[in-house]
């Protein structure tokens, strides 16, 4: 997918601001709740902690009360008055116990006495009193009797439901006492004190945790004793309650405070409050144990609430920073934008598109100051390519011309004399891409004189070309009034010296053969010798006068050497260019390279020869760049023509 | 003949009277849903269903039906069956129907403790209730050939688990489940059913006098058959028949939770159908050893013969 | 090409090296023009360090020698060996200008 960099940006920005707000408001979440729960746990542990000693010290007291009652019977003079008095005596003066009694032992207190245990309790704010026990209240089985008894030490039962008398939801502290008979201390029954669980169970529900939080009492075996769900009271244990709603983690909690433990643990789903922290703790005497619940919805409401604010916050805060991203990015990337279409438009070919003109001094404005040159520059450089490719074309016309010129002037027929069978001649240029300016030429200058020539402009192009022209037209032209060769030289010479300013010149070798004679006359201006090849002799240079190249200076007395040949005898001219011919390695072709080609086709015929040279010269360039013309001329005298 | 008219017509006054009073099923103990079936059936009207004005009496440890009979307070009691034998040595009653084919009775002792076979009871303090209760351990007990230390137990359990008691006799429904209820696992303790020690007593079922009996046979019956109709009706409806069982605990005062009822219904269910239908008939051979220990322990002498005793409807 | 001039006494010293050709050879004639600007009309060329010579070179060699006969100085050369002791023969041009041995001797002469 292709995003712009505004929107890029943006996504990139808020990205990483939502990932910034994630993780503080995450941080600040968790802090809080962490630090509310520690605090929770304090405060619950605290709030345990303060109503079961409340508890316990009602407890205790209570336990105090009867044990010393209990001390008391041993060795009192027991009478039912006493007894009575002693109940009212208690409770009058313990506001916390519910009810008092004294349980004898069958036949303890007198002969004949099943059942005797005169019990006072409260009923309508007054002290009633009543003798327990008959066929349908056998308390020696009760366990407020029975426990202490058979223990034989004080106990607390659990909460029962008390229909002996008392009628009412209690427990009991039991200690048995003993009487002082002639046998030794004999068992003589329980001393009793009841403390009704309205008591208990008021003081718990004073206890003030938040909102719907609460309190609950287990008895040792984890029945509840108090707790905000009165039906659960006496009816459910902590066990059957988890039973029933299918709670292990309760059962466990249950295990926990029946064991006497303290603690704290988290609840997932506690029912009637959900999610909640529950801190237990004994009561100190009794293996009872007391549980705050404490709501977690309603604990961490303060830290939900400051995260929703900042989430709150952090939202605004991300949509108000969206729209000041798109807003700077769009201003940012508008100018990109102008100056993409102004690009595009130069990419189309439209060297004339204006650059929009964008505020200097950033990046932007740089970059479209940079497209405004580039597109100067580049409307420059194709100017500049316009102007030299037509002066290259120009350049080609004028070599196209110079070698139109140079190969119309030079003769190409042959054999250029088909009557005449005194000679056999074969000639070949090869010119160079930038025209080198050679020239060769022969013709009959009389009946019986052949001349032939051979030469190298200096310089190149047109002016060399015409130069070679202007050379070729004068020598035909002395060449008809002059016989020997040297005078015909230092005629030229004089005419291509005078108003020569650009100083062109052209070597020459210029010879006039009698073909009658095989007489040869030949003068040389400064041009490299030719090869002679005589029969059954090794091949030699001749020629080489050291006289100056034609038309650089005027008045030059050119010398005419003179030779003889025999009929088969062959005279092999060549310009600079043969001997210059380069290899790919600049390695030159060389004269004594040259030389040898030409003896090993000796006895061949002129076109044979010059084809065999030509041949081995291009073989040695091997496709490297010719950078001279290539000039041969071969004349091979065969004889005079017969009479 | 006016006088003979006039009796006559006090007579059908007086039968008529008796018809119009409710009769009455006393129960052997609090109501709980070991007596599910008979909640139910006067709940559900099966027994007016069947023609019967039939009120219930809950029992309790201090209430004793047999007496409850003989004194004229009910017309038809619930009892075990060795119960019933035994008052029947001083009253004239008969079997109307059995309800419960299988013994609940138990002993537990702690896994903590080094009991772990009955010979390990040697020598220990164990709980027990009344005389109705002591009859099958009493027995265990001579058959081993050891003596233990009897305590009254009280209905709580709070003495065993203050470690007061080495064993104590539980009801497999009621008092079993009142252990685990206080934190004990199964596991945690060892248990030991009558019902498997050759000493099954056929246990809850329905009684009246002879009297009763003869002069209404067709009510008996249907006392015992609605009675059946009840249990049939608990065991295929358990929540609707707990709320009612709790409810009747609620009313009289008497501790109750839903897990403790729901697991004694189940049990119940386990020791009414003992593995069969619902059925009144009570087997012979369980009469024969019910006797049989009776007269061995000393509980009775000349026991009811089957035939005179057992008067249960045909099925 | 490479070219390097001195002055010594009265006469400019142009030494080139490496090879002359159609490319290479205009820089000699701007050189020996430029001296004659300053006004060093005798000049010598040392050719003693230059392997190749084509015709091109010897029409810029030329073109110097006319320009500097003609403000009326003159153009020497020393130095010549191998294929440019030759080109100058075969062409002539030691009929058209002043070669001297050495670099001394041209300097004396």
């Amino acid at each position: 997918m292709r995003l712009s960099i505004g929107a890029r940006l943006s996504a990139l920005t808020l990205a990483c601001v939502t990932l910034i707000l994630a993780m503080v408001v995450g941080y600040a979440y968790v802090v809080s709740r962490d630090t509310i729960v520690e605090l929770a746990r304090k405060n619950g542990t605290a709030v345990a902690q303060g109503t079961a000693s409340r508890i316990n010290a009602q407890f205790q007291a209570t336990a105090k009360v009867t044990e010393t009652v209990a001390a008391t019977l041993e060795d009192a003079d027991l009478s039912k008055r006493f007894l009575s008095d002693l109940g009212r005596r208690v409770l009058f003066s313990n506001p916390g116990i519910f009810g008092t009694a004294v349980a004898f032992e069958p036949q303890a207190f007198e002969r004949g006495t099943k059942y005797f245990a005169p019990y006072s309790y409260r009923r309508n704010y007054a002290i009633t009193s009543v003798n327990l026990g008959g066929d349908d209240y056998n308390y020696f089985t009760k366990d407020w009797y029975q426990l202490a008894r058979e223990l034989n030490r004080p106990v607390w039962t659990e909460p029962y439901y008390d229909d002996g008398g008392g009628d009412t939801l209690m427990i009991t502290y039991s200690a048995p006492f003993s009487r002082r008979t002639p046998r030794g201390l004999q068992p003589a029954g329980v001393v009793t004190a009841d403390i009704d669980l309205a008591w208990l169970q008021r003081t718990i529900s004073s206890v003030s945790v938040s909102a719907s939080g609460y309190v609950f009492l287990l008895s040792r075996y984890g029945a509840y004793i108090a707790h905000p769900d009165p039906a659960l009271i006496m009816n459910e244990t902590i066990f059957t309650h988890a039973e029933d709603l299918n709670l292990p983690s309760l059962r466990d909690l249950g295990k926990e405070m029946v064991a006497g433990r303290a603690g704290f643990v988290e609840f997932s789903d506690l029912p009637g409050v959900g999610a909640a922290y529950v801190a237990y703790q004994p009561l100190p005497d009794e293996r009872w144990s007391l549980a705050v619940v404490l709501p977690k919805d309603e604990l961490l409401a303060g830290a939900n609430r400051v995260t929703r604010i900042m989430t709150g916050i952090g939202l605004a805060g991300f949509v108000l920073l969206a729209g000041v991203i798109l807003a700077v990015s769009g201003t940012i990337t508008r100018p990109l934008r102008i100056l993409t279409r102004a690009a595009g438009g130069i990419a189309a070919g439209n060297l004339d598109q204006p650059m929009p003109a964008i505020a200097p001094g950033d990046e932007v404005g740089d970059l479209a100051a940079s497209f405004t040159s580039m597109k100067e520059a580049l409307r420059r450089h194709i100017a500049d390519l316009t102007t030299a490719t037509a002066a290259r074309e120009r350049i080609e016309s004028e070599l196209r011309i110079a070698r139109d010129i140079q190969m119309s002037i030079l003769p190409k027929i042959f054999p250029p004399f088909p009557d005449r069978a005194e000679l056999d001649v074969y000639a070949s240029i090869v010119p160079a891409r930038e025209v080198g300016g050679d020239l060769y030429d022969f013709f009959f200058a009389d009946e019986h004189r052949f001349c032939f020539l051979i030469g190298d402009v200096s310089g190149k192009g047109v002016p060399a070309a015409f130069f070679m022209a202007v050379t070729k037209t004068l020598i035909k032209a002395v060449a008809e009034r002059e016989k020997a060769p040297g005078r015909i030289l230092s005629k030229v010479n004089d005419e291509l010296a005078a108003d020569n300013d650009s100083c062109m010149f052209v070597t020459l070798f210029l010879a006039i053969l009698d073909t009658r004679t095989g007489r040869l006359e030949f003068g040389n201006a400064g041009h490299n010798a030719p090869l002679l090849l005589r029969r059954g002799r090794p091949p030699e240079w001749i020629g080489s006068l050291e006289e100056p190249m034609a038309g650089a200076m005027p008045d030059i007395d050119y010398t005419t050497g003179a030779l003889d040949l025999a009929p088969g005898d062959t005279l092999f001219l060549t310009t600079d260019g043969v001997g210059e011919a380069m290899n790919p390695t600049l390695e030159l072709y060389t004269d004594d390279r040259l030389l040898e080609t030409v003896s090993a086709h000796a006895n061949a015929g002129a076109q044979d020869m010059l084809r065999a040279v030509s041949a081995s010269v291009t073989d040695w360039a091997g496709g490297a760049e010719q950078s001279d013309d290539i000039t041969m001329l071969a004349v091979r005298y065969l004889g005079p023509a017969p009479q | 003949m006016r006088v003979i008219l006039l009796t006559m017509l006090m007579l059908l006054a007086t039968t008529a009277r008796a018809s119009d009073q409710p009769l009455r099923l006393v129960l052997h103990w609090l109501p709980q849903a070991q007596f599910a079936g008979y909640l139910m059936a006067e709940e559900k009207g099966f027994y007016a269903a069947r023609g019967l004005d039939l009120k219930i009496i809950p029992g309790g440890p201090d209430v004793n039906v047999s007496q409850h009979l003989a004194d004229g307070r009910a017309e038809f009691a619930t009892m075990f069956l060795s119960t019933a034998i035994e008052r029947s040595a001083a009253m004239d009653l008969v079997h109307i129907g059995q309800i419960v084919h299988q013994s609940a009775l138990m002993l537990v002792a702690s896994r903590d403790s080094d009991i772990r076979s009955l010979k390990d009871l040697g020598g220990r303090r164990v709980g027990m209730w009344g005389a109705d209760f002591q009859i099958q351990p009493r027995a265990l007990f001579k058959r081993l050939g050891i003596e233990v230390t009897v305590v009254e137990q009280a209905p709580s359990m709070d003495l065993f688990m203050r470690g007061g008691l080495d064993a104590v006799s539980a009801m497999w429904y009621n008092e079993y489940h009142t252990l685990m209820s206080y934190g004990l696992e199964e596991k945690d303790m060892v248990a030991f059913f009558f019902r498997d020690l050759d000493l099954n007593f056929p246990e809850d079922g329905l009684y009246c006098l002879r009297s009763t009996f003869e002069r209404d046979p067709a009510a008996a019956r249907a006392v015992a058959q609605a009675s059946l109709d009840g249990w049939a009706y608990a065991f295929a409806h358990p929540e609707e028949t707990l709320d009612v069982v709790l409810r009747r605990m609620k009313e009289h005062r008497v501790k109750a939770n839903r897990a403790h009822q729901r697991w004694m219904l189940a049990r119940m269910q386990d020791i009414v159908l003992a593995g069969g239908a619902p059925r009144l008939t009570l087997s012979r051979t369980d009469f024969e050893r019910t006797t049989h220990i009776l007269m061995e322990q000393g509980f009775a002498s000349e026991p009811p013969r089957y035939e005179e005793f057992v008067m249960e409807p045909t099925p | 090409m490479d070219i390097q001039t001195r002055i010594v006494d009265t006469k400019a010293l142009l030494t080139c090296s490496g090879r002359m050709d159609a490319v290479t050879a205009p820089r000699f004639e701007a050189a020996s023009t430029e001296l004659l600007g300053q006004g060093h009309t005798a000049q010598i060329a040392d050719l003693s360090g230059l392997e190749y010579i084509s015709s091109a070179g010897l029409r810029s060699i030329l073109a110097a020698g006319k320009k500097l006969k003609a403000a009326g100085g003159s153009l020497a050369f020393c130095g010549l060996s191998g294929m440019v002791d030759e080109v100058f023969r075969v062409s002539g041009f030691l009929k058209l200008f002043k070669v001297h041995a050495s670099e001394a001797e041209a300097l004396e002469g």
